[in-house]
């Protein structure tokens, strides 16, 4: 099997020089790192390729109703000041690498420096596993609490965003990032550092509602992501939902809605 | 004078190079308005009101958008210079946009653009006739500068953006909380300019 | 080992018996018969009708597949059949002819996911190892992938599936069922030209198929092109947009347009829920399953998607991807392997049996 080869970067992106470096491949986009309109701070990139299986007519229809819309949730929450990155530019008409061809839509936004929360968890329990028989209760406790501590973090953030109404559509720890505080050396914590901006990032399926049904399947989703990539910090779960609690007026009905979400599962018996 | 216009080579876009310009204490702006609208070529630049400027980023966005649209033959103004000015604007209405952001005869503080967009424009071209026909004090287009001469609270209001906290007068530019408020300004007019005509 | 297959779910019923060498060998298909209920142009199958044609055709099926095959039934081992999910009546139908058989001759029974035979069978078939599997049929549409022992549903419709959405459309133009309303759907659309705009509605793995039936149906009223006498003028009608279409200009859809609409959009929907189940998952093999996945169109569109991966897609033709009696003694003889038994009393049927509720012993 040959390898994977990405399309070609639309223009203008195709004479940038240093040329940008891909870093995820999703289904829908690509994910590039490159420099932002000021040359001394990187940007992140994010392209949605042509898909030539479908009709160039559809294609063109979903490709700009998409990054339209993850577009203007960013706006929405810049303007509402929920921790995101900002929208630096942006083409939904999309111009292919040679020819002016289609070749995709485009998004570019602010780098977010830090890990993303999975890794966060992932090192800590690592650590934790590495480091509990040489642990005294206290200092067990201390860990747990910093833990607790960024789960409360996440729930704020959580709350800021759909109190300015907009649900994300795919909230797992891989879409939330920990920024460390300017200046911070990160180092010094005893285990890992918890330190810092929790920001959302990722909007590529979300989009703007206030119903206590979206916001529940955005944390259900979010709940059942942390059971089963950090068996060690779901128990902190609740943790979560309190930091969620205390951010706005809407939550508790939200939080009444994902019992019923839990209970209902995504499983579903259907007709064969 | 000529000494302060600048020279970018705007990311994305090396072979485009932008001029810039920033002057304060202008007392030809009738002049030059009038020459833009007679249609003179010479003058063909985006002449912009330095009070609308929130930020050197947020000029270089609205630069940024005007000239990727040229490359992509998309203008909905005459040229690259008058898209330019649109650029600023966030909805699709270009009298409005020369209205809020263009050079008016009262402009006193104002940032001059030229787009190389053929060879005959070099830095020194631009230097030269900016030089002859702009009577004003050449400053550095930086931030700092703009923070002297802008007016935040009309900015907000063209942009909409009036729900937004201000940040107070940049008197103190060192400020934590004001920088955030700053930022985030700047950020939402961004979106806006990206997002125009969507 | 061999396996007598019986599939009734939906209006196809097939026998099947299977062959697994006894040296570790290839299985071999010994015979592949079927027999399908057409129900006339305009209207669907009713379970209560394909249960009778499958009650009266069983027997016959059965003696006819012994016959091809060359085995007596003292050389069968077992009698695999689909316990769902699918219609009632036509799957109780074929139970009680298994549970006949198994007493009349002493064999053991082996209850089959109707799902996990098709999965089974297209492994099979095209040599795909571990695919993220999309099956498309009347019944069923889901984007599955195998982890842990199970068959897991990464995706699937949250109304009808696909299937049901193009032979109700097929209805509403009285497109004829014979051979089935999609493979004519499908050379129809090969005459379309015209994109119309119909809803496009994808949630993450999962999507929805009504929105669309309903906006379709809806055009064909409005532009006058469904019902009996309409589809006598297809012939006509096509020729003459094909005309307007060469001379450059936009002339009103035809019936063609509306299902080369409609198979671009639905299709469009199915290849970006597998894509996004192979990113999630990482495999870079798609199999497609199910009666839809024989239409050349989606596969071709699945293969394009697969090749910008830098995977490739698997597809069977209409033998083994259309409900057969096969898939399930593939499916069945893998599980009986495993020493896996239905007993008689537990030989029911139930039209809700999920994919993933099979234990997959037979893989690691």
């Amino acid at each position: 099997m040959e390898d994977y080869k990405p399309p070609d970067l639309p223009s203008p992106f195709n004479n940038t020089t240093p040329p940008p470096t891909l870093l995820t491949q999703g289904a829908e986009a690509h994910l590039y790192k490159t420099t932002s309109l000021n040359p001394s701070n990187p940007a992140a990139l994010k392209i949605r390729p042509s898909k030539p299986y479908r009709h160039p007519i559809l294609d063109r229809r979903l490709t700009r109703q998409r990054i339209l819309q993850e577009a203007r949730c960013l706006a929405k929450l810049v303007r509402e000041g929920v921790s995101v990155p900002a929208l630096l530019a942006l083409d939904w008409e999309g111009h292919g690498g040679e020819e002016g061809g289609w070749g995709g839509a485009w998004l570019m936004m602010e780098w977010i420096e830090g890990d993303v929360v999975r890794v966060v968890l992932e090192k800590w329990e690592a650590w934790m596993k590495n480091n509990q028989a040489s642990l005294d209760e206290s200092q067990i406790e201390r860990e747990e609490a910093q833990v607790r501590g960024l789960l409360k973090k996440m729930g704020a953030a959580i709350g800021a965003l759909h109190k300015a109404g907009v649900v994300h559509g795919d909230l797992t720890t891989s879409n939330l990032m920990l920024r460390p505080f300017a200046g911070a050396d990160g180092a010094g914590a005893e285990s890992v550092s918890t330190e810092g901006d929790v920001v959302l990032i990722d909007f590529g399926l979300a989009s703007q509602s206030a119903q206590d049904e979206d916001r529940a399947v955005d944390l259900y989703v979010l709940e059942r992501a942390i059971g089963s990539t950090h068996p060690r910090s779901e128990p902190l779960f609740d943790e979560l939902l309190l930091g969620y609690r205390e951010s706005y007026k809407g939550a508790p009905s939200a939080l009444k809605r994902l019992e019923d979400v839990r209970m209902r599962g995504r499983k579903r018996s259907m007709l064969g | 004078m000529a000494s302060c216009l600048e020279t970018i080579s705007v990311p994305h876009l090396p072979s485009l190079p932008v001029h810039v310009a920033l002057y304060r204490d202008v007392q030809n702006a009738a002049f030059l308005k009038g020459q833009l609208l007679a249609g003179n070529s010479e003058f063909e630049y985006a002449l912009i009101d330095a009070s609308m400027l929130l930020s050197r980023a947020h000029a270089t966005a609205a630069v940024f958008r005007a000239v990727n649209d040229y490359m992509h033959n998309r203008l909905k103004s005459r040229n690259v210079h008058s898209e330019i000015v649109f650029s600023f604007n966030s909805t699709n209405n270009i009298a409005e946009s020369f209205r809020r952001f263009g050079i008016a005869d009262s402009t006193k503080d104002l940032l001059v653009v030229k787009v190389s967009v053929s060879p005959e424009i070099t830095h020194e071209s631009v230097a030269a006739h900016l030089c002859a026909t702009v009577q004003g004090t050449s400053v550095p287009f930086d931030d700092q500068t703009l923070a002297e001469v802008h007016d935040v609270n009309k900015i907000k209001r063209v942009y909409k953006l009036g729900a937004l906290p201000s940040p107070p007068k940049a008197t103190d530019l060192s400020n934590g909380t004001n920088d955030e408020l700053r930022q985030r300004l700047e950020n939402a007019l961004l979106a806006a300019i990206a997002l125009r005509g969507s | 080992m061999i396996a007598i297959g019986m599939e009734g779910s939906a209006n196809k019923l097939g026998i099947g018996i299977m062959l697994h060498p006894k040296d570790g060998s290839p299985p071999q298909v010994l015979a592949n018969i079927r027999h399908t209920y057409v129900s006339p142009p305009g209207e669907g199958f009713l379970p209560k009708d394909t249960a009778r044609h499958h009650r009266a055709w069983v027997v016959k099926l059965v003696k006819q597949a012994l016959k091809e095959a060359r085995v007596s039934v003292d050389d069968v081992d077992c009698i695999c059949f689909t316990q769902g999910p699918g219609m009632g009546a036509p799957l109780q139908s074929v139970v009680v002819a298994a549970r006949m058989l198994s007493l009349l001759w002493g064999k053991e029974l082996v209850g089959v996911n109707h799902c996990v035979g098709h999965i089974e069978m297209g492994r099979l078939i095209t040599g795909a190892t571990n695919p993220v599997v999309l099956y498309v049929s009347g019944g069923n549409t889901q984007v599955i992938a195998y982890s842990s022992q199970r068959y897991r549903i990464f995706g699937e419709t949250l109304d009808m599936a696909v299937g049901n959405c193009l032979d109700r459309f097929a209805r509403t133009l009285h497109i004829s069922n014979d051979p089935a309303p999609g493979y004519n759907i499908e050379q129809l659309a090969k005459q379309g030209k015209q994109l119309v705009d119909l809803p496009y509605v994808v949630k993450g793995m999962d999507c929805s198929f009504s929105g669309i039936l309903a906006a379709i149906d809806g055009l064909a009223r409005e532009w006058g092109l469904g019902g009996e006498e309409k589809a006598k003028e297809d012939e006509k009608n096509i020729q003459k947009s094909v005309i307007a279409a060469n001379e450059g200009l936009e002339s009103t859809p035809t019936r063609a347009d509306l299902c080369f609409s409609l198979q671009e959009t639905v299709f469009s929907m199915l290849v970006e829920i597998t894509e996004r189940a192979m990113a999630h998952v990482g495999s870079k093999q798609v199999l497609i399953v199910g009666g839809v996945g024989s239409n050349e169109r989606l596969q071709e569109m699945m293969g394009i998607m697969a090749r910008d991966r830098g995977g490739s897609v698997y597809a069977t033709d209409e033998r083994f991807c259309i409900d057969n009696g096969i898939m399930i003694a593939q499916a069945g003889m893998l599980a009986y392997g495993t020493g896996y038994r239905t007993p008689l009393e537990k030989s029911t049927c139930t039209q809700r049996f999920r994919t993933d509720e099979v234990f997959v012993k037979w893989r690691n």
